[in-house]
């Protein structure tokens, strides 16, 4: 097999065909206990990130935003509230499982009337050109097996001027901090999956994904090369996680 | 945004004002649907020493705070930190406002009408912030937003006085209360005086209707 033809699943080197169905069966297992599990791992802090994005963004009321990889929903109900009536949100996500947890948690809240469920690739969108003002993709690229077509995947459903927000583990700015979140993410997050979500596997594949995936400055180069301009990241908590942010010209 | 708070902790800080804050709108729905009158506003308080910035947006009867806002902002309050302190520490807010260094830009109506809301809410800005941020950057933070929002209620009290003293000293379209009660009081007093020449009037008419009879 070729270079070309395989890319990372964490640590491990797979077929490119394979990944997709290797991350869905991560995310199907982890689905049920998902938010509890990103609120024991960060303390609750993703939350805080998520909120940072929602700033960033810009999202008016009456804007049109798509949250890919929104998973369980915690980006859309918060753009939901911004856009207003006269706004749209779609949540994508290419997992059935974490779509079906998102819909019925937003469902259950009351999350209704401007949010659309849609199961999607992030590299082949399923919109039309210039169909966005905003889009979204919290702690999903990462996961996604080609990233560069993602990411010209989004620049086509974009609307001109409107923005892209990437925000995902990143790498971390000081050396201490590094050592300590290596310790931390190989020794007790498999731990925390083990204990919670009965799935250590899955957790290991998560700090090892976080690992492969391209620091602060490749990301930045990444959305230029796909054809973004303007764009910048912001490291939150000591570069433990990059918000990359770029506009479609 | 804030260059001496990371994005992280001033977000959370935020945040922590935020719940605050909604969780007393929710005791409060009076607050709650003038507030609504207030949606598709966006307030900043900026401070120019040290750096850092404050968006307030009310958004279906809650309060949105925000570090970021690239939006336009319908009324902004520019200044250093020590401007903001001397407003949230004056005696007279309103007069510290007018007279002191602090820039208002854009519309003042409804910066003025989202202070009497938050005014009577009675918000501890202290404590969330300080919590998140420590002493120091929390104090820092939560006098900007004192100073902003938390006036209202008294430069609204202040800015009664000032007018009325306008309307009775400069303009005077309207005599002082003293001065209106004196008047009537001499009002009463001429009346009183102007009975008795009538009635002396009388008596001495009548004087001479019996002369002449």
């Amino acid at each position: 097999m070729s270079d070309k033809d395989t890319t990372h699943f964490g640590y491990q080197q797979v077929d490119k065909n394979e990944k997709a169905d290797l991350v869905a069966g991560v995310f199907h297992s982890v689905a049920a206990r998902y938010d509890l599990m990103n609120d024991l791992m960060s303390v609750g802090i993703h939350r805080i990130w998520k909120r940072f994005t929602i700033e960033l963004s810009g999202v008016r009321q009456g804007d049109s935003v798509l949250d890919i990889a929104g998973g369980t929903g915690d980006l859309a109900a918060k753009f939901a509230r911004v856009v207003g009536k006269e706004g749209r949100v779609v949540l994508a996500d290419i997992n059935e499982s974490m779509l079906q947890v998102g819909r019925d948690k937003l469902l259950d809240t009351g999350q209704l009337g401007n949010i659309e469920f849609v199961q999607a690739d992030a590299q082949y969108l399923p919109f039309p050109d210039n169909s966005f003002d905003c889009i979204t993709i919290a702690f999903g690229l990462r996961n996604v097996t080609d990233k560069d077509k993602a990411l010209r995947s989004m620049l086509r459903v974009l609307k001109p001027g409107g923005r892209l927000l990437v925000l995902e583990f990143s790498k971390p700015q000081n050396e201490l901090l590094s050592r300590a979140y290596d310790a931390y993410s190989f020794r007790m997050l498999p731990f925390m999956g083990k204990l919670v979500a009965n799935d250590s596997e899955s957790y290991k594949y998560l700090a090892e994904s976080i690992r492969m995936h391209p620091d602060q400055d490749t990301l930045l180069e990444m959305l230029e090369d796909a054809g973004f301009t303007d764009c910048n990241f912001h490291d939150l908590t000591g570069g433990i996680v990059a918000l990359h942010r770029g506009v479609k010209p | 945004m804030s260059q001496l708070i990371s994005p992280t902790l001033h977000t959370a800080a935020l945040a922590a004002l935020e719940g605050a804050a909604n969780r007393a709108l929710q005791l409060a729905t009076e607050a709650r649907s003038e507030l609504k009158e207030l949606d598709g506003c966006v307030f900043a308080l900026e401070c120019t020493s040290p750096e850092f910035e404050v968006f307030v947006q009310p958004l279906q009867g809650e309060l949105r705070l925000m570090g970021v806002y690239d939006g336009t902002v319908t009324t902004r309050v520019r200044g250093t930190a020590s401007d903001f302190t001397s407003l949230a520490t004056a005696a007279d807010p309103a007069s510290s406002l007018i007279n002191g260094a602090l820039e208002l830009e854009g519309e003042s109506a409804p910066l003025i009408e989202l202070q009497h809301i938050i005014g009577r809410l009675d918000l501890d800005w202290e404590a969330p912030l300080v919590n998140t941020l420590g002493d120091v950057a929390g104090h820092q933070l939560a006098q900007l937003l004192r100073a902003g929002f938390s006036w209202g209620q008294q430069a609204g009290t202040n800015l009664g006085r000032q007018l009325e003293e306008f309307i009775h000293e400069e303009a005077r379209l309207s005599p002082p209360k003293l001065e209106l009660e004196d008047f009537y009081t001499d009002v009463q007093d001429l009346a009183l005086r102007v009975d008795r020449l009538e009635s002396r009037t009388a008596r001495l008419k009548k004087r001479l209707q019996d002369k002449d009879d």
